[in-house]
């Protein structure tokens, strides 16, 4: 059987999947950070997938849309991340509840 | 040999996603999804897009992990310790069932009756092609997510500045 659109949308569900569980999960903000890089390359390859099948290279350009909101979203992410551990001296999400207590 | 390539870079792919969320330390979880990245580099490869495969090794793989690797390198060594007590929370894992469940149902129906097979002759997305596009069409978005950019460093900057700690 040829690969084919299906293949790709199958592939890139499984990958948001994993990125999903790894951002409901996991209590390291770090890696939940990791996890929603997954969950955007998914959505690249989803975008890739359907430009192939139309033939249009418009998915391409906002691929690299979403590169530059995933780069925009990491640096300032991390450094939020940076401030929050000089404050609290964690970075475990179960710690921060001040807004729970 | 397509079907080939795409199951073994999916397969990687996906192996070493869900290496990333499972890995105990930031760092191996880092260096799993530096390879998760190499492997979408050959999923665009396989969809025609060099261009794309290009950027994400240089993007991906190579600025936004350094930056990750780099914070992780600057929290990792008092963090660590307190991550083992408590990993996961397991009961919200099951969350994530119905939502395979309706993923899988999706992807069911949008391909049924669909045209799902690629065109013989792909339109290969080389740099000239996709700058073409991207500095006419969308010319607009282009400078927009310039300004996100600058947004961002900005904004990263004086996050990260340091300043003096209150008593």
């Amino acid at each position: 059987m040829n690969v084919g659109l299906t293949h790709y949308l199958a592939l890139a569900a499984a990958l948001f999947l994993v990125g999903m569980t790894g951002v409901l999960v996991r209590r390291n903000s770090l890696i939940m950070f990791m996890s929603i890089e997954i969950m955007l390359s998914a959505a690249n390859i989803v975008f890739a997938a359907y430009s192939r099948l139309h033939g249009d290279l418009a998915g391409h350009v906002f691929v690299l849309m979403v590169f530059a909101v995933a780069a925009a979203e990491a640096a300032i992410g991390l450094a939020i991340l940076v401030e929050i551990y000089r404050l609290r001296r964690t970075v475990n999400v179960d710690d921060l509840n001040t807004l729970m207590e | 040999m397509e079907t080939f390539l795409f199951y073994l870079c999916g397969g990687l792919m996906l192996g070493a996603a869900a290496m990333t969320v499972v890995s105990r330390s930031a760092v191996a979880a880092a260096v799993w999804l530096v390879f998760s990245f190499v492997c979408a580099a050959g999923i665009f490869a396989l969809l025609a897009a060099p261009f794309l495969a290009i950027l994400q090794i240089l993007i991906y793989a190579g600025a936004i992990m350094v930056l990750f690797l780099f914070v992780i390198m600057m929290l990792q060594g008092p963090v660590l310790p307190a991550e083992t007590a408590r990993l996961v929370a397991w009961r919200k894992a099951l969350l994530t069932l119905p939502a395979a469940a309706v993923a899988v149902i999706l992807i069911g129906w949008a391909a049924q009756g669909r045209e799902a097979a690629f065109g013989e002759t792909p339109v290969t997305g080389t740099p000239a092609a996709v700058a073409e596009l991207l500095l006419n069409r969308y010319l607009l978005a282009f400078e927009l997510i310039s300004i996100v950019l600058l947004v961002a460093i900005v904004g990263a900057v004086a996050l990260g500045r340091r300043q003096e700690v209150q008593p």
